[in-house]
């Protein structure tokens, strides 16, 4: 467990973008280190033709392919991949420090119900996060998609996603004190644009949430329903706003906070890889 | 001219809009009309403050004069800094004469007693306000310029809005000095705090349009009419009346003129939870806890526009639209006891 949560703690705290990929044709956990060295090569030949001009043009970039084989859900998942760039002084590269510029994983969380049809050329790793510059997502998606005939597509999560998300993460246990359920609301087309944060308190919120859950170790639409109607109506009664009328665009909890724009930042190890198959199953739901 | 004071004036030029340099100068005063007329206002704004500097160098300016032109920018410019307001009050209800000379011969000593190290400086402007900047320093060294708390005291009134500095430990002695100056008791912070000052100051004066202004009947829109189609002409009439009815409660309860500029208000909320007793959701006789923030680059009006949006009821609840009557934009809010429900108390 401890040894799990050292490996996965980068993850942590961090923001990462969010993508769906279709499935990896001909890909191999046996050539991570080809792979390296390919996707190094491209980036050199990309920063040449001056296509990675704002990157920083005295800087070596190394890239490391490595796999995190906890990261997945069953033994029927392929297990994470993860691209790192670094940096280096080129105009030092004995003295100067290796500095990580980017990174990006790839990962599956029960996927079955993408993996289990899928012909054997094919690995599913239908979810991709990414946290760095922007440029170097470009050319290292570009690589992905050229090398194994895939496609990466934003995901950005709906109010509907994020309603889900608040109640789920809501219930989760959590060692206190920890931090309250945050829901964001924007209301972008008045003439003066409104934004109004939600908090609850944990331990209310889990209180509501309690009694709205009926059925152990299941949430049904309907529970999530309810308990985000409770939350609006507690609202109304007080500022006579409603809530639905308004565009849900974030959800911050103790366990996890999720933007619309689909970026995510989890916040405890124990529920990584709980959040990743709900992820994973939104990923799977744009590829289809 | 010490160094130090030519490359803060030579910041503070560089604050302005080009197009406004020449008219502060003027404000300023320190430079004669003969010196203004070297300089080539129509270059770029780092030429212009070097232009400057050479003539201050000319006049042996210091840093007190720096200091005044300082103040002029943010009396321009007063939304760049955060202000919160502060009341005064005292026992005695019979109010001296405001003699602006002692006053800033208490503050400065009272300051200078507690802290070598400060510049003072005091301008006083229209509707009797007094603006006065302080650079705070410490016992070993000089006064941070860079670093000033602002203070606009209005001094017909118990009413003073401080913008302190990033030093937030300088904030009770400010508080004290004023008292002191201006002979009050004790001074506290009300709930109110914006980066517009104009706004605070209606709000804190009761200058803005309140909402029991005589009855002024506006022009139905007629676009509104035109656009709709011939058929269902009853349900078109009920929405103009649903459209006059919200724009009529609007103005009832924001009044008519334009709002004062607030960015955001917060509301503590510990009020209890109440469902349909169908739901069977929580019942707990214990308060739900949660914390409301409101952010809008103009709050007031955004709030106005949340009814004909249809996104609120009209009236908007009386939390919101007593914002701007109390002068307050946080909030601790907890349950009415014995009353219905939905009447709340804000202590």
């Amino acid at each position: 467990e401890d040894a799990d949560s050292q490996r996965t703690a980068f993850l942590l705290r961090k923001q990462w973008s969010l993508y769906s990929v279709t499935p990896l044709y001909r890909f191999s956990e046996a050539h991570l280190r080809d792979y390296s060295r390919l996707l190094s090569a491209f980036i050199a030949a990309e920063k040449k033709k001056g296509l990675a001009v704002e990157i920083g043009g005295e800087l070596d970039i190394k890239v490391a392919v490595t796999s995190l084989p906890d990261l997945k859900g069953s033994d029927r998942d392929q297990a994470a991949i993860l691209v790192q760039l670094s940096s280096r002084s080129s105009a030092s590269p004995k003295n100067s420090e290796e500095k990580l510029v980017w990174s990006g994983w790839f990962c599956c969380v029960a996927g079955d119900e993408l993996s289990e049809n899928l012909p054997e050329a094919f690995t599913c790793l239908p979810l991709f996060l990414v946290n760095g510059a922007e440029s170097y997502t470009a050319i290292v998606g570009t690589w992905f998609q050229k090398t194994f005939d895939c496609c990466f597509r934003r995901l950005s999560l709906s109010p509907f996603n994020l309603s889900w998300m608040a109640a789920m993460w809501t219930g989760c246990k959590v060692e206190k004190p920890a931090s309250a359920t945050e829901l964001v609301f924007s209301v972008p087309r008045l003439p003066h644009p409104l934004h109004i944060s939600y908090a609850i308190n944990l331990e209310d919120a889990q209180a509501l949430w309690d009694t709205v859950q009926k059925t152990p170790g299941e949430i049904t639409q309907e529970e999530v329903d309810v308990f985000m109607d409770c939350l609006y109506s507690h609202f109304y009664r007080h500022f006579k706003i409603h809530l639905s009328a308004t565009k849900l665009v974030k959800v911050s909890t103790a366990v996890a906070s999720a933007h619309c724009d689909g970026i995510i930042k989890f916040r405890q190890s124990q529920y990584l890889t709980g959040v990743l198959m709900l992820l994973t199953e939104l990923a799977i739901c744009q590829i289809q | 001219m010490d160094e130090t004071v030519a490359e803060y004036i030579r910041r503070t030029v560089l604050k302005i809009p080009r197009d406004e340099i020449k008219t502060m100068l003027q404000k300023w005063g320190f430079l004669s009309e003969t010196q203004l007329q070297t300089i080539n206002f129509h270059q770029m704004k780092d030429n212009i403050s070097q232009d400057v500097v050479q003539c201050c160098e000319e006049n042996s300016a210091s840093i007190k004069q720096a200091a005044v032109l300082d103040i002029i920018y943010n009396h321009s410019y007063p939304n760049k800094r955060m202000w919160s307001v502060y009341q005064m009050n005292k026992t005695e209800e019979e109010t001296d004469f405001f003699d602006l000379t002692d006053f800033r011969k208490k503050f400065k000593r009272h300051l200078r007693s507690a802290l070598k190290n400060v510049t003072i400086n005091f301008r006083e402007y229209e509707n009797n306000a007094i603006w006065i900047r302080i650079a705070w320093g410490t016992p070993y060294t000089k006064p941070n310029q860079y670093k000033t708390s602002y203070v606009v005291y209005h001094s017909q009134t118990p009413h003073a809005f401080i913008s302190p500095s990033v030093l937030k430990s300088n904030l009770p002695l400010l508080c004290q000095a004023l008292v002191v100056a201006s002979n009050y008791q004790d001074i506290h912070e009300m709930e109110l705090r914006s980066h517009s000052l104009n706004s605070l100051e209606d709000m804190v004066f009761k200058r803005y349009s309140q909402n029991f202004e005589t009855y002024c009947p506006r022009p139905l829109q007629e676009s509104t009419v035109a656009q709709e189609s011939a058929a269902g002409l009853r349900i078109v009439q009920e929405n103009i009346n649903e459209k006059e009815r919200i724009q009529r409660v609007n103005r009832d309860t924001f009044g008519d003129g334009p709002q004062p500029k607030l960015e955001f208000a917060e509301y503590k909320l510990e009020t209890m939870f109440t469902s349909d007793p169908k739901l069977e959701v929580l019942d707990k006789k214990e308060p739900f806890r949660c914390m409301v923030k409101f952010h809008s680059p103009h709050l007031l009006e955004s709030l106005k526009s949340l009814a004909p949006a249809g996104m609120a009821d009209a009236p908007l609840s009386p939390l919101l639209t007593c914002i701007p009557h109390k002068a307050r934009n946080y909030f601790k809010i907890r349950e009415k006891k014995g009353f219905f429900p939905g009447s709340f108390v804000s202590p």
